[in-house]
């Protein structure tokens, strides 16, 4: 419910300084990578004893023996008035080096720990340790609900680049950060006295009177039966004081050696709190075990991707939310307006049909749809409801369902208009629930529900004019989508078709301008793009973009668009009447649900009419020779063969597999698309089952047959198209 | 226990003087070395002529879990449930120097007594008695090198 919220406003406030804590806590992961690559190594079961005799041999007044997690043994003396600190290896004492802690990775230590601000620093940096934690948590929840529940959250991510730049590291680092903040939370009680880190008391022991010699250490029977890998810290008894004793310190505990007796005087195991202490700073730090702090310093670099993702969508989505003007007050209002949106695109429409509204004479109200409602004077009622991930209600909206069950009903009808994506499995799944629960308790309607796809300014232009009849007056939808900044691209070849039924098509081939470096940082010009993504074409006079599938990548130098001309199009008739050397204004709107990933499994293509033109850019663009498998439907050889000889010619090159064709206007021509489907079931089932992806593109009653024929075939493998969509398998491109 | 004559911080004294006319002011500087670490705890004590603890006169650093770094004052001072009263401050930083002051009963002077410092800092070794020096008058003003962290220490008597 509030989970984004949470996550929103948490990520602001706190993200910043949470990206400070994962910059320093990523720089200070490499020291346990560097300290283990640098240690002298441990010969297994080396005595601890042995170690102090190698050591005592090599160093004069040794007064400490610490082993640091990363396996370096210091050792501490005070010969001739100067304390030294030295590196030494184990297997025979030689000193290797003076022992320096770096100044820096100490400075960067405070700054993580403390901001360099002492205690009110430490208290700080806890603090943001929890709001990191509650941010992961948030996240999270968040992921699942995308993702449509636990079970799906390795399922593939689709979106945005951005937005999956942010949900794919989520998913690798959010335990981790979680685990970081967990164990930062404690580590930050411990230091202010709240959880005890050892035991309390420690025995009080003192080496015997006596006026015998101390004994060395090599002698000591504790020291010789302890593991020098085994080992913290080994003070020698201080020369000035008689009753000074040996203390060891390992892993398990701490013991206490008469200095001239060689007894050992004490042995106090390890507390409990200890032992969890130390696993804690094991799990922060990754002190000792530099597999686990690489993983814990690549969790911290990810924060500032997470937090500049983050930041980028939400000024995204804070622009997509437009100002509602001339809103009127709801019991005044006879139109209402209810929206649900996730990320706020689905409010630009709600601002159309607002306007629309207002233009006419009307008062009208827009808001949320969890305050729905129906006022004494409302006489129509609209609910635009956008559908999230697996079908679930907008966060803002969780709650609208059981709202609209305690409405009482009135005589307004309530007209629901769903927007969603065809690449979810649950395609305006939300909006049809809503219509559901309407009916159920006996709202009347004006027109049934609608789907609205990928945003689509046409679709909704049309259900605009279905609207208008309907009422029976006039009502323009004015909906603006944000075109992005276009390019013009110059003609340099077409190749005609007559097309069937008086229908001609054009495949059209496009050069960009060259871009210079600057244009490139500035990101101006032609992005990069591959085939499958859409190329959005202005015509002139029109700020309503018009959508074609690229048959074409970046790498092949040009862009290709196969057009076939509509009655009356505007933009199919501007296209269609271009000559080599003139100009269009167009952009590049990414499709990433559906252009291929890379991934080298089996390709199974298939698409019927213009739809082939993605899929011919797929082989085009196929210099791996990853298997591809085309299935072509379309209507004669002599008329609407596209990219015939193109496919001959990529046969040839292996960059195309096979390929299977239909005709149905000509006799023995292969029927359907689904035909050439029915035929090749056999190695169809085959190939799924090698972890094929499936690419389907064409009109909608085409994908509905192609999607009934495979579900019969995968059948007898239990599979279904439904599966393979979740699994990001399958994806349709559908016009 | 028995609190020994003196006591710490002229303002803040609250020990038993038997005569505060035959008191002293106790005045201390601690200078530490470059030595390239976080913040020192440091245990300013007195032992008598037989080496027992007689009184705290200042400890440096507040995070009590740490003090069993200062080892020669924690273990000697262990029985006295009062060794903290008003004589705590932060930990010193390296390269700083600490000054305090404290009220010092005259019977004190020239009578065995010894100032003592143990020194301790994170990640670093642990310094018990890095300072003995005799709190005699004629010691006044002479400064002691510590072996670890102290690079001198000196006090004087008004």
């Amino acid at each position: 419910m509030t989970w984004r919220l949470v996550h929103r406003w948490l990520g602001l406030v706190a993200g910043g300084v949470a990206m400070v804590l994962g910059v320093t806590g990523a720089i200070l992961a490499w020291n346990p990578v560097r300290d283990t690559w640098q240690a002298a190594p441990t010969p297994a079961d080396l005595p601890v004893s042995v170690l102090v005799e190698r050591v005592s041999a090599a160093i004069p007044a040794v007064e400490e023996i610490r082993r640091l997690p990363a396996g370096e043994l210091v050792v501490y003396s005070f010969d001739a008035g100067e304390a030294r600190a030295q590196v030494v290896d184990p297997a025979d004492g030689r000193v290797l080096r003076d022992y320096r802690p770096s100044p820096v990775s100490r400075w960067v230590k405070n700054l993580h720990r403390s901001f360099l601000l002492g205690d009110a620093g430490r208290l700080a940096a806890a603090g943001f340790a929890l709001a990191m934690l509650l941010l992961s948590v948030a996240g999270l929840m968040l992921l699942v609900r995308r993702l449509g529940g636990w079970h799906r959250l390795l399922a593939p991510v689709r979106g945005s680049l951005v937005q999956r730049i942010h949900v794919v590291t989520g998913r690798v680092v959010l335990v981790v950060l979680c685990l970081s903040s967990l164990t930062a939370l404690y580590m930050s009680a411990a230091t202010f006295g709240l959880i005890p880190t050892e035991a309390d008391d420690e025995p009080d022991v003192v080496s015997a009177a006596g006026r015998q010699a101390d004994l060395p250490g090599g002698q000591l029977p504790l020291l010789q039966g302890l593991r020098v890998q085994d080992l913290r810290k080994l003070s020698f008894p201080a020369g000035a004081d008689p009753e000074d004793t040996w203390t060891v310190a390992t892993a398990h505990g701490q013991g206490w050696i008469d200095r001239r007796s060689g007894q050992t005087l004490a042995w106090q195991d390890a507390a409990v709190v200890q032992h969890i202490y130390d696993w804690i700073m094991l799990l922060h730090t990754g002190q000792g075990v530099w597999a686990w702090a690489l993983v814990l310093g690549v969790a911290g670099a990810s924060i500032p991707l997470f937090w500049g993702s983050g930041l980028i969508l939400w000024w995204q989505a804070r622009h997509r939310t437009p100002r509602i003007v001339d809103n009127s007050a709801l019991p005044q209002a006879d139109v209402l307006i209810f929206v649900a949106s996730e990320n706020g695109t689905t409010w630009g429409f709600a601002q159309a049909l607002h306007a629309a509204f207002v233009r006419n004479g009307h008062r009208v109200h827009s808001s949320g749809l969890e305050h729905f409602r129906a006022g004494a004077a409302a006489r129509q009622i609209f609910v635009l409801a956008a559908t999230y991930g697996d079908g679930q209600a907008p966060a803002h909206a969780a709650l609208a369902l059981a709202r609209i069950a305690r409405q009482p009903v009135t005589a307004a009808p309530v007209t629901v208009l769903g927007f969603g994506d065809r690449q979810f499995p649950a395609f305006c799944a939300y909006a049809e629930a809503v219509d559901q629960a309407l009916r159920t308790e006996g709202w009347a309607r004006l027109l049934p529900l609608e789907g609205i796809h990928q945003q689509s300014a046409q679709q909704f232009a049309r259900w605009g004019e279905a609207l208008a009849q309907a009422l029976g007056e006039h009502l323009v939808l004015d909906y603006r989508p944000r075109v992005p900044p276009s390019t013009a691209l110059k003609l340099v070849s077409r190749q005609d078709y007559p097309g069937s039924a008086g229908e001609p098509t054009t495949i059209l081939r496009f050069v960009w301008p060259a871009r210079g470096w600057k244009d490139r940082l500035a990101g101006r010009g032609l992005p990069r793009f591959v085939a499958g993504d859409l190329l959005g074409v202005l015509p002139p006079g029109s700020s309503v973009p018009r959508y074609y599938s690229l048959a074409s990548g970046y790498r092949d130098g040009f862009v290709e668009i196969c057009v076939r001309k509509q009655p009356g199009g505007v933009c199919s008739g501007h296209l269609h009447g271009l000559k080599a050397g003139e100009y269009i204004q167009a952009f590049i709107q990414a499709n990433p649900g559906f252009a291929l990933d890379g991934a080298r499994r089996p390709v199974m293509l298939i698409g019927a009419g213009t739809g082939v033109a993605p899929l011919a850019g797929f082989i085009r663009g196929n210099v791996r020779r990853t298997p591809m498998h085309l299935y072509y439907g379309t209507r004669d050889p002599a008329l609407d063969f596209y990219f015939g000889p193109e496919f001959q010619g990529w046969l040839g090159e292996r960059r195309l597999a096979s390929l299977h064709t239909a005709f149905s206007r000509t006799p023995d021509g292969g029927g359907y698309v689904q035909d050439t489907l029915r035929r090749d079931a056999a190695r169809l089932r085959e190939l799924i089952s090698q972890g094929a992806i499936v690419r389907v593109c064409g009109s909608r009653p085409m994908a509905q047959g192609v999607t009934q024929v495979l579900d019969g075939i995968l059948g007898a493998i239990d599979l279904s198209v439904q599966q393979l969509k979740a699994r990001g398998r399958y994806a349709e491109d559908i016009f | 226990m028995f609190r020994p004559l003196m006591t710490t911080l002229a303002a803040a004294s609250t020990l038993i003087l038997p005569a505060l006319a035959q008191s002293r002011t106790l005045s201390m500087s601690t200078a530490l070395k470059d030595y390239g670490g976080d913040g020192a705890y440091l245990a300013v004590y007195l032992t008598d002529a037989s080496g027992a603890y007689a009184g705290t006169l200042w400890v440096a650093g507040g995070k009590a879990k740490y003090y069993k770094h200062l080892a020669d004052w924690n273990r000697l001072s262990a029985g006295d449930a009062r060794r903290l009263d008003g004589v705590t401050g932060a930990s010193v930083g390296a390269g700083r120097t600490l000054k305090v002051t404290a009220d010092l009963a005259d019977a004190l002077l020239d009578a065995g007594y010894e100032i003592r410092i143990d020194a301790a800092v994170e990640n670093m070794r642990d310094s018990p008695s890095e300072i003995r020096v005799p709190l005699t008058a004629a010691d006044a003003g002479k400064p002691h090198t510590g072996r670890q962290y102290i690079q001198s220490f000196t006090y004087q008597l008004q």
